[in-house]
């Protein structure tokens, strides 16, 4: 039997306490897995939503800086004044919302209806709405939910809005929602005049760069433009806050996980303290004994590393189905090794305490150890 | 070490609880090389200490103990020496319970550069010596106080010692299987020529030794 195979045989031996150290490593791990696979979605849904629109890039309002008064809301007359800037060739305005509608929260887009190709939109039933009319169209997966079809109608805000297609992006989260006139539904938000986003496409012969930079010098402080995943981290703190949360739970299942294991590591160092004492006798180099016991840690945090990753990807798929939640979910390999690193760290960092203490025992001593 | 003697102890002192125990005291002792000894006592008398001080498992107050060709006062690095030239058996057979019989007799080897395939091989052929091949893959669990005693003999011959130490090998088992183990060590003695050193309390276990060794608080008694 090789020494790996032993150090992979031994925690084993207490298949209860081996389950119980198992599942509370598991639990941390699947946290990281869960929210690791939210943070990716998120990050993959603002990039299929940047790419995936006929826009080359969005002007949302600056929120950083001092000039900056909290609030996300752009001036209206600001769409025709970017229109106008050397090199963009088309500037759409976009205001969001959401409405409860038959028992479903749905999210609403509001565009004119000559610029949905900024966001994508390819009709696959029906037709666009109109600007001046009460009509509304859905994404697929919206429909879907709602069970609704091309000629039905949905209330907001007590007014009845005739359902006159259906569409489809690609992009998850916008084809959960609905879109209708700019000006319709910034009546309903109360919100006249105002835009949340400002989707722009540039002329063919111009740089994006330039143009970007343009816009961002034309509006200091009060405007800045997203063409990036990158961009859209500095402009919008909200992926940085998940991510940030999403350390700060792993560090705190590192710190369970690896209390939890030294608990575990001491527990059995104790009951071994006599077999310990005989290996020594036997020849055992200290550390050997040292190697065994980390060995026989890394063993169990890795075992509770795979049980996590398959818990994190199970539970966080379930909640995402059972919530009807429009989060794309996205689980990489990258993701995988990450939850399998930070068990392999937990199982050296609280293997490591309890391996030095029984690498020290003195033979004799520990050969008394009744 | 000169005149064929593979221990030589000279004035060996030993003290616990910073001198309060005092469980050897002036030790002085000469074991040739392939010599049974027993060395018996009443409980407390030191014939432990004495055997984990020749066994390097404890190192000395005072005095000078060599075994083996070997000062270990001096040695640093006592673990090795263990490996090579000692193997020990205990009166519980201290075998690790979730290993076979066979892994268990595999356990000195580990560090000493055997092959996982010659680890097996060997410890095998130490099974089939102490006549337990065929309960090579059970578990301690699964075989009786004298059999896991056997193993724990197989065990001790892992690395070809130079000197055997047995601590009250007898005193966990009745007395068939006592004297089935003490046959087999003194056959081990008679074949091999390893040097055996046994502690007992039994006088009837001591008488079959070349020599009785006699202990009493710290001191050999002439």
């Amino acid at each position: 039997m090789s020494f790996l195979k032993l150090m992979v045989k031994n925690p084993f031996r207490n298949k209860a306490r081996l389950a119980l150290a198992v599942i509370g490593i598991a639990i941390g791990i699947a946290t990281i897995v869960a929210l690791g696979m939210v943070t990716d979605g998120l990050k993959v849904s603002i990039e299929e939503q940047l790419k995936t629109g006929g826009a080359d890039f969005v002007v949302m309002k600056n929120t950083t800086s001092d000039s900056s008064t909290g609030s996300y809301s752009i001036k209206n007359s600001r769409v025709d004044e970017i229109s106008k800037i050397d090199g963009v060739k088309q500037a759409a305005g976009v205001y969001t919302s959401s409405r409860m509608v038959e028992g479903n929260q749905l999210g609403l887009a509001g565009i004119y209806q000559k610029d949905l190709n900024m966001l994508g939109v390819k009709m696959i039933q029906g037709n666009p709405f109109s600007d001046n009319k009460n009509e509304v169209i859905l994404g697929k997966l919206a429909a879907e939910k709602m069970n609704k079809k091309v000629g039905d109608t949905i209330n907001l805000n007590n007014v009845k809005y005739t359902i006159t297609g259906i569409y489809e992006t690609g992009n998850k989260e916008l084809d959960s929602i609905g879109g209708l006139s700019l000006s319709k539904l910034q009546s309903l938000g109360e919100d006249e005049g105002k835009v949340d986003m400002i989707y722009v496409k540039i002329n063919n012969n111009a740089d994006l760069k330039t143009v970007t930079q343009r816009v961002e010098k034309t509006y200091p402080g009060e405007l800045t433009t997203i063409s990036s995943l990158e961009d859209f981290q500095r402009a919008d703190d909200s992926l940085q806050m998940v991510e940030t949360a999403s350390m700060a739970i792993s560090l705190l299942a590192i710190v369970i996980g690896g209390i939890g294991i030294i608990n575990t590591m001491i527990m059995s160092v104790f009951e071994r303290t006599r077999e310990i004492g005989v290996l020594k006798a036997v020849g055992w180099k200290s550390k050997r004994i040292l190697s065994m016991i980390l060995g026989e840690s890394v063993v169990l945090t890795l075992l509770a590393g795979l049980v996590g990753i398959i818990l994190g990807f199970i539970g966080i798929e379930a909640i995402i189905i059972f919530s009807d939640t429009p989060l794309q979910l996205i689980f990489t390999p990258a993701l995988a090794l990450r939850a399998l690193g930070i068990a392999i760290f937990v199982g050296v960092i609280g293997g490591l305490y309890p391996a030095i203490r029984a690498s020290r025992l003195p033979p004799t001593e520990a050969l008394r150890y009744e | 070490m000169n005149n064929g003697n593979i221990v030589e102890i000279k004035n060996l002192k030993k003290s616990y609880d910073d001198g309060g125990i005092k469980a050897l005291n002036g030790i002085n002792l000469k074991i040739r090389k392939g010599e049974f000894v027993s060395i018996i006592g009443p409980s407390g008398s030191g014939k432990s200490t004495l055997l984990n001080m020749i066994g390097a498992l404890d190192t000395a107050d005072e005095g000078s103990i060599q075994v083996a060709g070997n000062d270990l006062s001096l040695k640093k690095d006592l673990s090795t020496f263990r490996s090579q030239k000692m193997g020990f058996i205990f009166q519980l057979h201290n075998l690790i319970p979730n290993l076979s019989a066979l892994e268990n007799v595999t356990i000195p080897m580990y560090g000493n550069g055997y092959q996982s395939k010659e680890m097996t091989k060997r410890a095998l052929k130490l099974l089939e010596y102490v006549k337990l091949k065929d309960k090579a893959a059970r578990k301690p669990t699964e075989l009786s106080g004298g059999e896991r005693q056997r193993v724990a003999i197989a065990r001790a011959l892992a690395n070809s010692p130079s000197i055997i130490l047995a601590d009250e090998p007898t005193g966990s088992l009745d007395s068939k299987n006592g004297q089935m183990i003490l046959q087999r060590l003194k056959e081990l003695h008679e074949q091999e020529n390893v040097t055996l050193i046994m502690v007992t309390h039994d006088m009837k276990v001591a008488a079959m030794a070349q020599r009785t060794i006699k202990v009493l608080d710290g001191e050999i008694q002439t």
